[in-house]
């Protein structure tokens, strides 16, 4: 597949850029490896008295020269090659979160929120860091230490020389891909003990009602502390590597200066070489040292970010659980009955069945109403209907069609579903209600406000419809989000409507009002309602007792009533005292 | 924004008691600098006495060697010590004020927690005080260390020589004039990239999370869009700021250039008038390369002073806020064991804020034992009376006593223990089972905890679990259902035996079976307490003793379920509501 290779194919739709960038940093390099040079040879100049004025003058324009074009070349480059990753970078995220739109709750259900978000924001950020850092930084490494070394040559210095002051510089790459590691491992333990922090904030003072009623105070400021004492102990675990990472690289540049000094200044005391190629050598001694602690940490970042690669690599081949056929059709569901045939289904990792041979019509413009404990298979049913998940081919049929060869498009788009959990974006609430179609009129949003019997609350808030929610916004209560959510579903009025227990937090008297809504807009229009509250379903045309899976009862309220089983016995649990009243 | 002198006060009285620490470090990092900088006078020496006189005096080169390679290892040392110093100091520090801020937090009133996200409430305590760690770690070490650097260069230049080091000084203002124009345009930058990083960051999160209602309504392509719109942001403000780093640090480059230019014109000059020797000219040339370095990482720093200075001002900001509720001067201790429970609201009057009181002149009073049922719409009172009671806030006038006690007379932490509370949604912390009953108390039994369980119902479910009372709750307890927590929650009330117990619309959110065995739990859990029970399905409220039925902060009614009916009033239109009777009635 293409996706097995992003980068890869990344790199080389760029090539041409890339090819660029390099020839920028490499003709910036080699013109900065004149320096050293240059004052050498001024050096020998001035020592062999040929000095003249105007050659000062030249000399230092040269210098400035090589030091302009330095700067202006290889910034450049190196631009380029930033930009190049952050393209990279764009490029990626936007295929990443359009794979993430196609994925399925399956996926979903295995994958953490957290994890998926470190695809994005991790391991994408550590691609690009790699690509960035490896061409701008390999390249600047590798030219400045050859054309260092090829000056060097060049220039007369003895070979056994050379050789011998970069000795102890070659321990740099060593010791860089040694303690960087350990640096890296360590730093990491740190983040980990900063988000344990962070979590055990998070907890204290979303508990802290808890915590003060019961007055425990001091032990979950020891909680707290216990943690803020891990971060502590993890820095100063840290810092002892990073300090000798930090200190051991200026170390062994010294310590080759000070084989520079020591033998060249021999070899010139005794003139088997120049004071000027002296002068060059400590210079470009010091020039080598941040090279090759460059080389050093390409290879750890490249390390690093193969496996991030790899990640996300691998996301992008997940395949979507749930896909179209080939001649997949749309059909008007408004006249499509909805067929449910021998329909047996269990969650995928699972050998429990969610739901055994159910068998059910729901006829167009006809109310349903299913009723259950928790975990009987209530919302499994509505999942498939949606085509969350695949049920069996030949098992779910809207009019004559099989579910699976409608495409998700014309099935999506004509059911509007309310779920219980009343999920709300971070956008403004007129936007929430009006998800489906962003730019539906006003007047419809404020239309199904009022349906919801929510109006009157939104109309409090200071923005009214443009009250933002969510973080940088307010926050509305369960019973609001779900009357939000409801009038989200509402203005879709779509041929098939489901409610999954969409008022479970409203009370009873609002409840009662929206009931009475939903049966008055959904005449006629086939509905599905799931609660737990006898009150919510007693209208239906159909009740569906569902029970581990299957169906156990079905039949009218009064029908169900008269049967005394499930039914019968939740209406009495929730309308206790029911005798009590009789009016 | 400046930083102002009383927060940085606050800073500095944390950094008091490790001021020999700090004496320290900065003696480290003289030491650890030295050798940096004394290299390029060292090869001056070794060109000027030795190698361009010609004295072919090996022996001194070899000790100027030895000294140079005696600094370096100083400097390792050093250097090591410095850093380990400073973190030290630092990370004890931070975490002091980590501490002091969560203790602080802890002791404030529920108003404040009201008033606050918890969400902003966690950025003080994590990001602001890591503000503070990079402020130890970065700033102070740049600018003791760079500073230094600076300041031991131009010494060292003055040295050499000082006509041509007064030249170079002409520099120190063009730099600097550079300098603060581009970090103060580099800090927008960075900003505006970072808002638009963590807007792109929330807009993914969001996103994963309500991918099925995306893909319900199938807004996938919309949603693509409106993604592609803030990574285009972020991008393009991305690239700005890398534009403006590049630029600066090229430009630091051109006048690092321009400056070694300038040195070897005039420095040359002097080598041919012979005013200076060539080795001085040398160290010039090395010196003037390394000018540059400390002063654009001090520069850099100014950032993170910004935000320091801000993190400071915030956590401080925390720090001045006192408790609204406090323990009175002098407090009545009631024996725990002692307390019966009975409680007198009297006449009491409440607003959250001035002007709009959410309870009028409440008078109730309630016998020991007593279970009351408290009904009431969205709004009329219920969970403020609660909250009076609590005492998460106190009442404008009136009074609230205990066994005649006033409320605010009783210590918070004892209040605390006589009143329990349950809430619609139990919280449980990360942690077992057995602490998350006992709440890490490790004076409470592990048999006293599995007793409470047996109790509630809960043993049972408890059993079921793999570790069993061992087992780990993750994320507050996900893996359980809402059933489940809540009757871990009634075992904690058992466990820590509050004289009046408080029930806050505690069987909310359940299904009709688990809500029997919650109501079972909830008779064992009131039996001999004072009990208040808030709720909205009328089933759980039936057996209470007497039911208050609350409206825009009055008692409307009260009375038993019976007299209540009797009465044809609110509650009764109440009732029928939540019986669905209405549409009987009015069709």
């Amino acid at each position: 597949m293409k996706a097995q290779q992003i980068l890869r194919d990344y790199l080389t739709s760029k090539w041409y850029f890339y090819l660029t960038a390099i020839l920028f940093i490499v003709a910036a390099n080699i013109i900065n490896s004149f320096f050293p040079r240059l004052l050498g040879r001024f050096t020998d100049q001035l020592d062999q008295g040929q000095m003249t004025q105007p050659v000062i003058v030249e000399y230092s324009l040269l210098l400035l020269a090589v030091g302009v074009s330095f700067a202006v070349l290889g910034g450049i480059g190196q631009y380029i090659v930033v930009r190049l990753g952050r393209l990279f970078e764009f490029v990626t995220r936007r295929k990443l979160f359009g794979h993430f739109t196609t994925l399925s709750e399956q996926f979903y259900s295995k994958n953490g929120v957290g994890k998926l978000l470190s695809y994005v924001m991790n391991d994408v950020t550590a691609v690009r860091e790699s690509i960035a850092m490896g061409v701008n930084q390999t390249t600047n490494a590798t030219i400045t230490i050859l054309s260092a070394m090829t000056m060097m040559l060049l220039s007369s210095i003895p070979l056994y020389l050379i050789g011998a002051c970069v000795l102890p510089l070659a321990a740099i790459p060593w010791i860089v891909t040694g303690i960087g590691p350990v640096v890296r491992k360590r730093s990491l333990t740190v983040q980990d003990s900063l988000g344990k922090m962070t979590e055990a904030a998070e907890e204290q003072f979303g508990g802290i009602r808890v915590t003060k009623k019961f007055a425990v105070e001091p032990i979950m400021m020891r909680r707290f502390g216990a943690a803020v004492d891990q971060i502590r102990d993890n820095q100063l675990h840290l810092v002892r590597v990073s300090s000798l990472f930090q200190a051991s690289i200026p170390f062994l540049g010294a310590l080759s200066l000070v084989v520079t000094v020591a033998f060249g200044g021999y070899l010139t005391i005794h003139d088997r070489i120049t004071l000027g190629n002296f002068v060059a050598l400590t210079l470009y001694v010091r020039m080598m040292v941040n090279p090759l602690q460059q080389i050093g940490n390409v290879i750890n970042t490249m390390q690093r970010s193969r496996a991030s690669l790899e990640r996300i690599n691998e996301l992008l081949a997940v395949k979507p659980d749930i896909q179209e056929v080939e001649s997949s059709g749309s059909i008007d569901l408004r006249h499509a009955a909805i067929h449910i045939r021998n329909l047996s289904f269990s969650y995928p990792d699972s050998d429990r069945y969610a739901l055994h041979n159910i068998n059910l019509k729901i006829e167009p413009g006809k109310t349903v109403g299913i009723a259950g404990k928790t975990g009987s298979g209530k919302t499994t049913l509505m999942k498939l209907l949606l085509r969350v998940y695949d049920a069996p081919r030949g098992t779910i049929r809207f009019g004559e069609v099989d579910i699976r060869d409608l495409s998700l498009e014309s099935l999506r788009s004509q059911i509007s579903y309310v779920p219980q959990d009343g999920f709300l974006f971070s956008t403004t609430i007129r936007d929430n209600i009006a998800f489906y179609h962003r730019d539906t009129a006003f007047d419809r949003v404020e239309d199904a406000a009022r349906k919801a019997q929510i109006y009157s609350n939104i109309t409090e808030f200071p923005e009214q419809f443009e009250t933002k929610l969510g973080e940088r916004g307010i926050t509305l209560s369960g019973g609001q989000r779900q009357r939000t959510s409801l009038a989200r579903g509402i203005i879709k009025d779509s041929p098939i409507m489901i409610l999954d227990d969409s008022v479970s937090a409203v009370d009873s008297i609002t409840e009662k009002k929206i009931i009475n809504m939903i049966r008055s807009e959904r005449r006629n229009r086939t509905t599905l309602i799931i609660a737990h509250r006898v009150s919510a379903l007693k209208h239906a045309d159909e009740i569906v007792v569902l029970d581990e899976g299957r169906i156990v009862e079905r039949g009218t309220h009064h029908e169900l009533l008269a049967h005394q089983g499930i039914y019968a016995t939740l209406h009495a649990i929730q309308e206790e005292g029911n005798s009590d009243a009789a009016l | 924004m400046q930083p102002s002198k009383s927060t940085f006060g606050f800073l500095f009285s944390y950094m008091r008691p490790y001021r020999v620490t700090f004496l320290l470090f900065i003696c480290c990092t003289l030491l650890a600098i030295a050798a940096d900088l004394l290299q390029p006078y060292l090869v001056k020496i070794a060109i000027d006495n030795n190698l361009l006189i010609g004295t072919n005096d090996y022996r001194q080169l070899l000790i100027i060697c030895s000294i140079y390679f005696g600094l370096s290892i100083s400097s390792f040392l050093f250097t090591y010590l410095q850093n380990n110093l400073l973190q030290k100091a630092g990370q004890s520090i931070v975490a002091r004020i980590r501490k002091d801020l969560f203790e602080h937090i802890t002791k404030l009133s529920m108003s404040f927690f009201d008033r606050m996200p918890s969400g902003s409430l966690i950025t003080h305590v994590s990001s602001d005080t890591e503000t503070l760690n990079q402020f130890f770690t970065q700033v102070l070490l740049s600018v003791v260390r760079d500073g230094m650097t600076l300041i031991f260069i131009i010494v060292m230049m003055f040295q050499l020589d000082v006509t041509l080091a007064l030249y170079c000084l002409i520099l120190l203002p063009v730099i600097a004039l550079i300098a603060i124009a581009f970090r103060t345009y580099m800090r927008k930058t960075y900003q505006a990239s970072r808002t638009a990083y963590s807007r792109l960051i929330a807009f993914v999160a969001e996103n994963l999370a309500g991918m099925n209602l995306i893909q319900a309504f199938h807004q996938e392509k919309e949603q693509q869009n409106q993604f592609t719109d803030r990574n285009q942001t972020y991008f393009r403000a991305n690239l700005q700021e890398i534009r403006t780093n590049v630029v600066f640090n090229r430009t630091f480059d051109m006048l690092g250039s321009l400056s070694v230019a300038f040195v070897v014109w005039l420095g040359g000059e002097a080598v041919f008038h012979q005013s200076i020797e060539f080795g001085v000219l040398y160290a010039f040339i090395t010196y003037i390369r390394q000018f540059f370095q400390p002063i654009s990482t001090i520069t850099q720093q100014w950032n993170t002073l910004q935000s320091t200075s801000v993190s400071v001002s915030r956590i401080w900001n925390i720090f001045s806020v006192p408790p609204e509720v406090k323990d009175a001067a002098v407090v009545r201790d009631l024996d725990l064991k002692q307390v019966k429970g009975r409680i007198d609201f009297d006449h009491i009057r409440f607003g959250y804020r001035e002007g709009s009181p959410v309870i009028h002149d409440l008078d109730l009073h309630i016998r020991p034992g007593e279970m009351i049922g408290i009904v009431g719409t969205t709004g009329a009172g219920k969970s403020s009376l609660i909250s009076l009671l609590c005492r998460f806030y106190d009442v404008n006038e009136g009074s609230i006593t205990i066994d005649g006690v006033d409320i605010r007379e009783i210590p918070q932490r004892q209040l605390h223990r006589i009143v329990g509370l349950v809430q619609q949604e139990p919280f449980l912390y990360s942690g077992s089972i057995v602490d998350n009953i006992r709440m890490f108390d490790e004076s409470i039994s592990r048999e006293e905890v599995i007793r409470a369980s047996r109790l509630v119902g809960a043993d049972e479910i408890v059993r079921r679990m793999k570790h069993g009372y061992d087992t780990l709750l993750s994320e507050r307890g996900s893996g359980l259902s809402a059933g489940e927590r809540q009757l871990i929650s009634f075992a904690r009330i058992i466990v820590f035996q509050p004289k009046v117990l408080i029930l806050d619309e505690a069987t909310a959110n359940l299904d009709s079976y688990t809500e029997q065995l919650i109501q079972k739990a909830l008779n064992v859990v009131s039996e001999q307490r004072t009990t208040l029970v808030i709720a909205h399905r009328l089933s759980t409220i039936l057996e209470a003793d007497r039911i208050i039925v609350m409206r825009g902060g009055r008692i409307v009614e009260e009375g038993s379920h019976r007299q209540l009916l009797e009465l044809h009033g609110y509650y009764e239109q109440f009732y029928l509501h939540s019986l669905g009777k209405m549409e009987a009635g009015a069709g």
